[in-house]
């Protein structure tokens, strides 16, 4: 099913005089319980083209299709109702709430996608996603106490506890050692699988390709 | 609002130093009113627990009651038109008691009426404080400007004018020593105004203005009052602000994974209110506890409702200074958060 299109899209930044073109017209189509790959040199548009798909930034021009809406033509209130509840997110760094515990990261995350849970049954799916992603041990720990695979591992917990359909993940991997690079990349190719998500992956590693099902080069600025 | 106080659990010292300052400036602000106050009853007792109405100065005294001068006849008029009305007078002297010691009072005499404590000829009414100097119902008083003496007949609480007790006496008594026949000074119970021809009106608290000392006095503790409020909601904002500054990833992610802005907003104000809650609570107990023990000669009055009203101004201007510091918040965007590493 293809969920997400991303249309002709374009990005300029003003640089003083110059305007510098970042992308020039990028097409992609994502497809549901995929997990696409996007690969290529450095500064060729990689995180712009996926932060643009998640709406966190705009796009100069062209269309972003979520579910049938524009959402380069919706307001930044329903964009955020849009992340909030249908996107998850991971990156380079795990960016999780210092003063919060494992626990409590999962269970704020719910209250922000305003899921129609009550309290025992947050309960329960924050220790059925802990499972998952092998972290049920430590749900009473601080983020500081964590090791770089535990916090990444937490992370993908947060992105995927209120059932979004999209995944975006940034460089998931680029702050691991190769032990864990490929527990979480497993991670994240067992979950799109059993959770049928659609995940949109920027790497750098060539090691994880073989965990997606299709690989997009992206160079200046477009798809090769 | 959990997370607030899971922050706040998480960076205790910060929030316990935040929550000392208020403390401590809440509680200053609050001795400093009791003495205000305190001063204020000390100064003026007299004319503070008055009912509310309007006074009357004579127009050529220049809005000095110790230089006015109410016309006999005209007094007569107003007095027959306005029964509940006084005349009255009030100048500064001694006396010296059946020891021979001198004690400098407030004379104070006027028409029979509810509003002042009237006397007779040869009696005089003091307040409390002289008692505890030692004077004694019978006693006898006298003043080298009056042939007579004075019989101490009762003792009234919280009679005080410019910082000296009043003595009560009849205005016989107080012509002699004075050597004035007019009154200075005509009340009139109630809102209305009548505006009365060659007199100038005053309200009680523009009364309390002419009295020397009074203003002045009270404009200073005023002015040591509301710098502390202002800067207890300047401490709110700069501790927010650098408190934020360090969290503006943290805030950024939040908003990526789309947290409204006012979340942390309210995050912000439940923490505000929480310390100050508890700073207040503190600073009201040790207030109204220094209130009981606040040694015998100290001016010092400090009631609830003064502590109500001005922990009321310390919360709003708390939260004006902790919502001044949410505005960068506003601005923070997502991307440069995520785009700024670890935190
Ligand atoms: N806010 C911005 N203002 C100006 N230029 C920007 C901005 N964001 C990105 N760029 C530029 O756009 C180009 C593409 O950046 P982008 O981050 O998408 O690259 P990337 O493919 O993710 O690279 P990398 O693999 O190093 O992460 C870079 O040349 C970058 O300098
Ligand atoms: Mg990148």
């Amino acid at each position: 099913m293809e969920t997400f299109i991303i249309e002709d899209v374009t990005k300029s930044f003003q640089n003083g005089e110059v305007e510098a073109k970042i992308l020039k017209g990028v097409n992609l189509t994502l497809t549901e319980g995929e997990i696409t790959a996007l690969v290529g040199p450095s500064g060729s548009g990689k995180s712009t083209i996926l932060t643009i798909a998640a709406g966190l930034q705009k796009a100069s021009g062209g269309q972003i299709l979520f579910d049938g809406d524009d959402m380069t033509a919706m307001s930044q209130e329903n964009i955020r109702k849009v992340r909030s509840s249908e996107f998850g997110f991971v990156f380079q760094s795990s960016h999780l709430v210092p003063f919060l515990t494992v626990e409590e990261q999962l269970d704020l995350m719910l209250d922000v996608a305003e899921t129609k849970m009550d309290k025992k049954q947050q309960k329960e799916e924050i220790s059925r996603i802990l499972k998952l992603v092998g972290m049920d041990h430590r749900k009473d720990a601080y983020p500081p106490s964590l090791s770089g695979g535990e916090k990444q591992r937490v992370a993908i917990a947060r992105a995927i506890i209120h059932k979004p359909k999209i995944l975006f993940a940034d460089e998931p991997t680029a702050s691991l050692d190769t032990k864990r690079k490929k527990e979480v990349m497993e991670l994240i190719h067992e979950l799109t699988k059993s959770l049928g998500l659609t995940t949109l992956m920027v790497t750098h590693d060539d090691e994880m390709l073989p965990y997606a099902d299709r690989v997009i080069t992206m160079r200046d600025g477009v798809i090769v | 609002m959990k997370m607030a106080f899971k922050e706040m659990k998480k960076s205790k010292s910060k929030f316990l130093i935040l929550g000392s300052i208020i403390f401590l400036v809440s509680f200053l602000t609050f001795i400093i009113s009791g003495l205000a106050n305190g001063l204020s009853m000390d100064n003026a007792a007299l004319i503070k627990n008055m009912p509310s109405g309007h006074y009357y100065l004579n127009e050529d005294a220049n809005a000095k009651y110790n230089l006015s001068k109410i016309d006999e006849g005209l007094q007569k008029d107003v007095l027959a038109e306005h029964p509940e009305a006084t005349a009255f007078s009030i100048q500064m002297g001694f006396f010296n008691d059946a020891e021979d010691k001198q004690h400098s009072v407030a004379f104070v005499t006027s028409t029979e009426s509810d509003l002042f404590q009237y006397v007779k000829d040869g009696e005089i009414v003091l307040d409390r404080t002289l008692e505890k100097e030692g004077v004694k119902v019978g006693d006898i008083l006298t003043n080298n400007q009056f042939s007579g003496d004075f019989k101490v007949i009762g003792f009234v609480d919280e009679q005080k004018y410019s910082h000296a007790p009043v003595a009560f006496i009849n205005q016989t008594n107080y012509q002699e020593m004075y050597r004035v026949m007019e009154m200075q000074t005509l009340f009139i119970p109630g809102k209305d105004v009548p505006a009365i021809s060659g007199l100038d009106s005053f309200t009680n608290k523009g009364f309390l203005d002419t009295i020397p000392s009074y203003s002045a006095e009270q404009m200073s503790l005023n002015m040591i009052i509301w710098f502390l409020v202002i800067i207890s909601g300047m401490l709110f904002a700069i501790f927010f602000y650098m408190m934020n500054v360090q969290k503006i990833g943290l805030y950024g992610i939040l908003k990526a994974i789309g947290m409204k802005t006012i979340s942390l907003f309210q995050m912000i104000w439940y923490q505000m209110i929480a310390i100050t809650a508890v700073s207040l609570v503190i600073s009201i107990a040790l207030s109204q506890a220094f209130n009981l023990v606040a040694p015998e000669g100290m001016p010092f009055s400090l009631t609830m409702n003064t502590v109500l009203t001005l922990s009321a101004v310390f919360l709003v201007v708390g939260f004006i200074g902790a919502t001044i510091s949410g505005f960068q918040i506003k601005k923070i965007e997502p991307l440069q958060a995520i785009q700024q590493g670890e935190m």
